[in-house]
């Protein structure tokens, strides 16, 4: 929980950075598509039953991570996209506390049998 | 079953509360005219009833954004679009009793696909704003706050309701007579 929340701040912190740090062109789009996505996500992890979209943010982050490294920009970028990316990879592979019981989640729908007793989210 | 602890009156076999509750919908149904309140001012400001929009932060971003090529690629302004769709989660949020899950699927799966949708554009145009067109729109954002943040409450019962439907068909019911209430 606690950990998605520094995502979303993340996501957040991404959206101000082309401003922030004056970036242009490719880095400054990396950050703007990235952002966002990473911080509606984040927010949406938060709910024990939608906690399962942490997985695109684990992809979204590593891909950040990437497109930081390889996209030509000045070094406060580089290092703003990649430290953001594998931190929004790294907190979002964590799943958290998951308190309430959700009668087996997502797969008691897609599920052909009798889903087995574990909970939502993932 | 496992020998789990019994659910509350009204939950969903297996849950630990009733997403159906009152106090379950009722913060939802409020934030969703929250956010009827703002795209509703922001589609009147599109249709020139207001000559300014508020706008405390981005300077001409709120006007640039709201005149923008995209806000008219559909006959209505894309702020009375996020109206109706407010109106629709709030509505669809607020059809049915404590027990709708089961009662009336149909309506709860309408209020997720309300839900769902409505969040997903909302993050689209928030990419767009400084993407395509170099400028923030204040109140964009906080409509799309508003969006992003119902997602996650209102699919609990989306879930509870699919659900229900997964046990009538693997009990050999009829799915679509359970989905329009009848189970």
């Amino acid at each position: 929980m606690a950990a998605h929340a520094v995502v979303v701040a993340l996501g957040l912190w991404l959206m101000a950075s082309p401003a922030v740090l004056g970036l242009t062109g490719a880095a400054r789009v990396a950050a703007l598509v990235a952002g966002p996505l990473i911080a509606a996500l984040g927010v949406i992890a938060l709910s024990e039953v939608t906690r399962g979209v942490r997985w695109a943010n684990v992809v979204l982050g590593a891909a950040l991570a990437l497109a930081g490294i390889l996209v030509a920009q000045p070094w406060p970028g580089h290092v703003s996209a990649v430290a953001a990316g594998l931190l929004t990879a790294a907190l979002s592979l964590a799943r958290g506390r998951v308190t309430g019981r959700y009668g087996g989640g997502w797969r008691a729908v897609v599920g052909g049998e009798e889903a087995p007793p574990r909970e939502a989210g993932g | 079953m496992t020998a789990e602890p019994a659910e509350p009156a009204g939950a969903p076999p297996g849950w630990s509360y009733n997403p159906s509750s009152w106090p379950q919908r009722l913060p939802l149904i409020g934030v969703a005219l929250v956010g009827l309140g703002i795209a509703g001012y922001l589609a009147l400001y599109q249709w020139g009833v207001f000559g300014s929009v508020f706008e405390p932060f981005f300077g001409d971003g709120s006007r640039r954004i709201l005149h923008s090529s995209v806000s008219r690629l559909l006959p209505i302004p894309d702020a009375a679009l996020g109206a109706l769709g407010y109106v629709l989660d709030a509505v669809s949020g607020a059809v049915g009793g404590e027990r709708r899950w089961r009662t009336l699927p149909w309506v709860v799966i309408v209020f997720g696909v309300a839900v769902g949708p409505l969040g997903a554009v909302s993050i689209l145009l928030v990419i767009l704003q400084p993407v395509a067109f170099h400028a923030w729109c204040t109140l964009c954002l906080a409509s799309a706050v508003i969006s992003v943040l119902m997602i996650g409450p209102a699919m609990d019962e989306l879930l509870a309701s699919l659900q229900y439907l997964a046990r009538v068909r693997r009990e050999g019911g009829s799915t679509w007579r359970a989905f329009r209430g009848g189970g």
